[in-house]
């Protein structure tokens, strides 16, 4: 890389002094030092900074694959406002199955069932900033309580999710479900606990239990219905008796994931209601 | 290079082979990258995507080797200038900063309501937003607050968060500055609360509402810019979300 940019130095000094020497006659003295030479300047910072992006890029592909990312962000208002509804209400959806295209699955822009990142980051963020407003009501806030939240939340999602992982292949569960999936279930918790803490922000402790009540159970039966399609094997999700010892180990993994939402969600919230 | 290929296999496969991209070898190489991506990334979206004028690498080489690309210094038409004094662009222009264009953006912030010209945020413009950012902060000093630390955090953040957000969910990407010169824009409305805030307090009834109306005034701006600019469609109040966010932590910095 060095001696590309060594390179570029001679090219740019050679070319920018043919064209202020073209241009010397008339011009007072300073300018024609100082115009090649803030041109070179400039010309040469421009390309070390393509140069460093150019590099950023080529590492960061490499551990954050974009373009899978993408896929999980490919939504609109419709699929959003569908999609919060069935985390509220999964008690009349009956097709819980994704649609493929040619093998690969469609982007949740097209089905209601597909998981997506965008709702769990915003409800992440949108928790955060619910909570901090909570501790402000009761004056009770600092910065440093915000991000101590922000945190703590974050960091028991990656558990959660590093725990579901390590029990999918404990119990040699063949699946299509790969980890960003599984962030993306574990993030529609969130959705339940805003609705709980707002509720509660607004209308005193009776309401933040009723309202976190029924979020449980919605993400309850949510989870429920959408991991047995994809752990249990086709047969025994639509109610076929196989392998009866090996579905049962795999329904309980599915109903202890289920249950494991509204532990998170009650853990994290009632503290923040008073 | 063969990174790629384990990209491609988990996903829609596209005709772009992996041999058209070994040509302008010379510092290509990434924009080469992001044809891959952005080609792999087609979910039968109507439009296809409009590729940026610097990523094409089927087009004929025909600047100057090692030469910056126009669109990357904006101000490098500048430097064709010749350098005797009468010829000298005035400064202004030099600086890039063109009253006219600061006036017009600021014009389609105060008119939420109204469709946007997608080509007004071409070049990235930050001495307006600077300006804003400096005014709001001077009105919270009015108002006794001082706190241009967190304005300056907050509007970081939120710009990172929102570059971030914005390379994910469009078609085209977007680069920082154009991020941060539109939030920066859509922060005009804001200095209106917060210059209320110095006449009579905000934490009553009519506080919340004129609040919650700059909020979304600020973020519809925002998202209506960002909308028409990055062509992205039914995702308005998708981009809307974020935006009120951003504002509405800047709105609780006025307000308490």
């Amino acid at each position: 890389m060095r001696n590309s940019s060594c390179r570029e130095f001679m090219c740019l000094s050679v070319d920018r002094n043919q064209h202020s020497g073209r241009q010397a006659a008339g011009s007072p003295g300073q300018s024609m030092l100082s115009e090649p030479m803030s041109n070179l300047a400039m010309a040469y910072g421009s390309s070390l900074a393509t140069q460093g992006k150019e590099m950023m890029d080529k590492n960061l592909d490499r551990f954050i694959p974009i373009s899978k990312l993408k896929y999980y962000f490919a939504v609109d208002t419709l699929y959003v406002g569908k999609k919060l509804g069935l985390l509220v209400f999964p008690y009349m959806h009956e097709n819980w199955e994704v649609s493929y295209q040619q093998d690969t699955p469609v982007a949740p822009r097209f089905d209601v069932n597909a998981p997506d990142l965008y709702i769990p980051a915003m409800g992440f963020i949108t928790y955060v900033l619910v909570a901090g407003l909570a501790l402000g009501t009761q004056n009770r806030f600092t910065p440093e309580l915000l991000g101590v939240h922000a945190s703590s939340a974050l960091v028991w999602l990656i558990m959660e999710v590093l725990a579901v992982l390590l029990s999918l292949y404990l119990v040699t569960v063949s699946t299509d479900l790969t980890t960003i999936d599984l962030l993306a279930f574990a993030g529609y918790k969130y959705v339940g606990m805003i609705v709980g803490l707002v509720a509660g922000l607004m209308f005193g402790r009776p309401a933040y239990y009723l309202s976190l009540l029924w979020c449980c159970a919605a993400i309850f039966v949510f989870m429920t219905r959408t991991l047995r399609l994809k752990l249990l094997s086709e047969a025994a999700a639509e109610g076929k008796l196989v392998r009866v010892a090996r579905n049962q180990l795999r329904m309980y993994l599915t109903m202890c994931i289920a249950a494991a939402q509204p532990v998170f969600m009650y853990w994290f919230t009632y503290h923040l209601i008073r | 290079m063969s990174g790629f290929d384990k990209f491609n296999t988990d996903f829609y496969q596209s005709s772009y082979s992996v041999d058209d991209q070994n040509q302008a070898g010379y510092g290509y190489n990434n924009e080469n990258q992001y044809n891959k991506q952005y080609s792999q990334y087609d979910y039968s979206q109507q439009m296809g995507y409009p590729a940026p004028g610097m990523m094409q690498p089927q087009q004929p080489y025909t600047g100057q080797i090692f030469q910056p690309t126009q669109t990357y210094t904006p101000s490098s038409s500048q430097s064709m200038y010749s350098s005797s004094f009468d010829d000298e662009p005035p400064l202004l222009e030099e600086l890039g900063i063109n009253f006219d264009h600061i006036w017009q953006k600021t014009l389609t912030v105060l008119h939420p309501l109204k469709v946007a010209d997608g080509s007004i945020m071409n070049e990235t413009d930050l001495a307006g937003p600077m300006v804003f950012c400096l005014a709001f902060g001077a009105t919270l000093l009015l108002a006794g607050k001082i706190q241009f630390g967190y304005v300056y955090g907050i509007s970081a953040i939120g710009c990172l968060g929102m570059y971030c957000l914005l390379n994910l969910m469009s078609m085209t990407g977007v680069s920082f500055g154009c991020v941060a010169s539109v939030l920066g824009y859509c922060l005009l409305p804001m200095i209106v609360l917060s210059s209320f805030g110095v006449l009579f307090s905000l934490q009553g009834l009519m506080g919340i509402i004129l609040t919650a109306a700059i909020i979304g005034w600020c973020s519809l701006s925002a998202s209506k810019i960002f909308i028409s600019a990055l062509a992205m469609d039914g995702q308005q109040l998708l981009v809307a979300y974020p935006c009120a966010l951003l504002y509405g932590v800047f709105a609780l910095i006025s307000v308490f």
